[in-house]
């Protein structure tokens, strides 16, 4: 090849020029640069690599070490095992060398490494050196580090927590599981790694309950098409083929133009939350059955006894429909007799206002129409406050109950009457026939004697007969009546210490329904703790019957509310207790008179009564009188003397 | 002083009441028999006067208007009841039953009086018409039996021609019959042997017309 010998300078020259950039250029690389004999010593390192090390080739001349070794010693504790086998393997088979490593640099900081180093050859083939190039890749090994860091945390998250989470591409596609879904898997089905890679299909047959299946199949494939999430309830299958209620919430992934590369899901088990809610519905299931099948009809009123509700069974007595508010508001204004619905109203109203409870018998009309009699009764509900919230009523149906009652009070009072009545009349009957025979006989002879004297001659004989029969007669009469006094006088009926406030409620229990039909109250005003006194109990009774009775019927006339018996008791002196009747009736027109037999004001009294009450306290060693009140009405008092054991 | 062809029945319980009603009975004149129970007085051979008969209502064997009930088949004085006390229906029943009067004790001898006096009235009179009757049975009694065949034909109104017809006898053979019912039932006419048919409730088997209508 010519050579231009003016544009050439001296080979010399041109060699050393060459050898300086070639140098300068070895220095400048941004690598470390290094050369190896064929058996591993190093020969060369260029700046960078000497700068980098703190350390020249003439550093590595150690005692009792070889070069390599020397520089093995810079290579990180952990890497340098295996960067001197690798290496050693190269220098024997000829191989390329490659390796990332740490290794230490002046200042003693570890930087990773990316080395890799190849054998020059000569003709025959023989490797002469080996030139090797490594540079720092510390920061492109820590970016690496923390991605992988990152993504261990993100699958030990996944993993971790407590829900079950899903990922698919499409229908059909493998579907991607947490560890937790997987050991669901494992848990419930059989042969799980024998399915391989899962499908949606596989697990809706092997994990969703039957009845729960097609739905959610459904439901996935919708959201799929759609492209929008979704949230889903199915029971899903545990282990030993229990079934739990699940939620699955399944969202889509999209790129940043929207179309949708990946869908995820997460399964909650929900199966307590659900059963509670079930627990919870169906104790409210059994609470409204109980409300509405309680043979009682229930009912609820604001505080102002605005109805707001009422259980199945009142509106079907009453006719109505139950979700009808409106039809509830009026027609509690119709339902009640209207011979109860003013004194309801009143009743209610009060107990409103002063919170008492309510409790009222009333007639309510069914639905045909028909009134019913019921006993009502309400409270109230309070905060903690004590105010009212609401107020709870029940009534039920006492009709039959009423009637059967009334049936019994009337064929009682009939009874009573009849008694009463059928005692009169054989009383009366008797005394009659008894009185009624020598006064037959004393009128006859009394007109014979009159004839046999008025003859003409008057047969005296005869005459005198007849008056002797007269005499005799009459005081037979007379014995009828001392007999029949004698009857009501004395009852050989042990007498025994008595407490006569008790007597006096026991009365006043048995005449109950007689004087609430005649509508008189009876009152009492008992001083306690009064002594025993002994007495006939039937006879006692007999007296205070007679008395109330008496006063009930002086007051049929007295028109009015006024309608009261008071009785009192009280303590007369040191041996005595007295008891007075007071009633608010006619009065006794002559209270001196009110004792003799067959004395009577009455309409159809025999007069046996206070006559009887007189001679049976007398019996008992007691006083019996009479007094008008003022400004009307009429007291009968009488007084018992105590037994001697309790006089002081 | 009442003649003594009268007499009272009483039947009362009572001794004192018997004994004064008697004596009231018998100081006006009326002769009197007194029974404690009306069996007694069933069974007493009564005189066969114009009488009455006193009644209790309360008897102790029987009362009164079940009595005056078993009474009634029979021939009987009339009777005036007496009772302790007087109600309504009783009085009522007793009329019904025949009674003269109800009276209530003690009884007024002004209305013992009147009542006693129109029961015997009555008695009277049922006395009368059982005598007449007597009679014209026994006078009916000795018709013979082709006379009593006769009688009712001829009373019923039929011509002699159509009695005789009826009997398949001549008319002669009738006008006989006819002549001696007249005298053997003491009528002094034909009207008279109607009557005297009437009262012994003979019935009236043919009609004038019925007769015709079978020629």
């Amino acid at each position: 090849m010519p050579i231009e010998i003016e544009d050439q300078k001296p080979v010399n020259e041109v060699l050393r020029d060459r050898e300086h950039e070639l140098s300068l250029l070895v220095d400048m690389v941004p690598s470390h640069l290094w050369r190896l004999t064929p058996d591993g010593e190093p020969t060369f390192f260029n700046k960078r690599m000497v700068d980098f090390l703190g350390l020249d080739l003439p550093d590595t001349d150690r005692p009792g070490m070889s070069r390599l070794e020397a520089v093995i010693e810079t290579v990180h504790p952990d890497d340098a095992a295996e960067f001197r086998g690798r290496l050693n393997r190269c220098l024997v088979t000829g191989e390329r060398f490659t390796m990332r490593y740490r290794l230490r640099r002046a200042d003693g900081v570890y930087r990773w490494m990316s080395s890799s180093a190849e054998p020059m050859r000569d003709r025959d083939g023989q490797i002469v050196q080996w030139y090797g190039l490594c540079h720092g890749i510390d920061d492109q090994m820590h970016a690496e580090e923390a991605l992988r860091q990152s993504r261990r945390q993100l699958q030990q998250m996944i993993d971790a927590v407590p829900v079950r989470i899903w990922s698919v591409t499409s229908m059909d596609s493998p579907v991607y599981f947490n560890k937790r879904y997987q050991d669901h898997f494992r848990s419930v089905i059989a042969n799980f790694e024998a399915i391989g890679e899962p499908r949606i299909e596989t697990l809706l047959r092997e994990l969703i309950h039957p009845e729960d299946a097609p739905e959610v199949q459904r439901t996935l494939l919708n959201c799929f098409e759609a492209g929008r999430g979704t949230v889903m309830r199915f029971r899903w299958r545990e282990k030993d083929d229990i079934y739990r209620w699940a939620e699955c919430r399944v969202e889509p992934r999209r790129e940043q133009d929207g179309t949708i590369v990946q869908w995820y899901g997460v399964s909650l088990d929900i199966d307590d939350e659900m059963r509670a809610q079930v627990a919870l519905r169906e104790r409210e299931r059994e609470l409204s059955l109980l409300v509405d099948m309680v043979p009682s009809n229930l009912w609820r009123l604001t505080p102002d006894g605005e109805t707001t509700l009422v259980n199945k069974r009142m509106a079907d007595f009453l006719g109505m429909d139950l979700d009808d508010k409106q039809q509830l508001a009026v027609v509690f204004d119709t339902i009640f007799h209207p011979d109860d619905a003013g004194a309801v109203e009143d009743v209610l109203g009060r107990c409103l206002l002063t919170g008492d409870r309510f409790s009222m018998k009333y007639r309510l009309r069914r639905a045909d129409g028909v009134y019913r009699w019921m006993s009502g009764r309400a409270e109230p509900l309070r905060d903690q406050d004590g105010r009212i919230v609401q107020w709870f009523g029940l009534c039920h149906d006492i009709d039959d109950q009423m009637h059967a009652e009334e049936a019994l009070r009337r064929a009682s009072e009939r009874l009573a009457q009849a008694t009463r009545a059928a005692s009169l009349a054989e009383l009366s009957a008797s005394i009659a026939h008894e009185v009624n025979q020598p006064l037959a006989a004393i009128v006859a002879n009394s007109h014979a004697c009159h004839r046999w004297l008025s003859a003409e001659p008057p047969n005296v004989e005869r005459a005198k007969i007849t008056a002797e029969r007269i005499t005799r007669d009459a005081n037979s009469a007379a014995e009828v009546v001392g007999r029949i006094r004698a009857l009501f006088r004395h009852a050989p009926e042990a007498r025994l210490p008595e407490d006569v406030n008790r007597l006096i409620d026991e009365v006043c229990l048995l005449m109950a329904d007689e004087t609430t039909a005649k509508t008189v109250c009876v009152e009492t005003t008992l001083e306690p703790d009064l002594p025993l006194v002994a007495l006939d109990r039937v006879q006692i009774q007999q007296v205070f019957v007679n008395l109330i009775r008496n006063g009930v019927e002086a007051m049929d006339a007295v028109a009015g509310s006024a309608r009261a018996i008071k009785i009192r008791s009280y303590r007369d002196g040191p041996d005595a207790i007295r008891v007075e009747v007071r009633d608010d009736g006619t009065g006794f027109k002559d209270p001196q008179r009110v004792f003799e037999p067959f004395f009577t004001t009455k309409a159809h009294g025999m007069g046996m009564g206070l006559a009887i009450c007189r001679s049976i306290i007398e019996s008992h060693g007691g006083r019996l009188w009479t007094a008008n009140n003022e400004p009307r009405g009429a007291t009968v008092a009488f007084t018992l003397p105590l037994a001697a054991s309790e006089m002081p | 002083m009442k003649p003594p062809e009268e007499i009272v029945f009483i039947v009362d319980d009572d001794a004192r009441v018997r004994e004064a009603l008697g004596e009231l009975l018998e100081s006006l004149g009326w002769q009197s028999a007194t029974f404690a129970v009306a069996a007694d007085y069933v069974a007493y051979a009564k005189p066969d006067l114009p009488a009455c008969l006193i009644l209790d209502v309360e008897l102790p064997d029987v009362n009164g208007l079940e009595f005056q009930r078993q009474l009634s088949s029979d021939v009987h004085p009339p009777i005036v009841f007496l009772t302790g006390h007087g109600d309504i229906p009783s009085t009522v029943r007793a009329i019904q039953g025949g009674a003269v009067d109800f009276l209530t004790k003690p009884v007024g001898e002004s209305d013992l009086i009147a009542a006693v006096r129109a029961a015997i009235q009555r008695d009277r009179e049922q006395r009368s018409t059982r005598a007449e009757l007597a009679d014209l049975v026994r006078r009916f009694s000795v018709l013979t039996p082709r006379e009593r065949e006769v009688l009712p034909l001829v009373v019923s109104g039929l011509l002699n021609k159509q009695a005789a017809a009826e009997l398949g006898i001549s008319e002669i053979t009738l006008e006989i019959h006819r002549g001696k019912i007249m005298h053997k039932m003491e009528a002094t006419s034909f009207a008279d042997l109607v009557r005297i048919a009437e009262k012994l409730q003979i019935p009236i088997t043919h009609s004038r017309r019925s007769g015709n209508s079978r020629e």
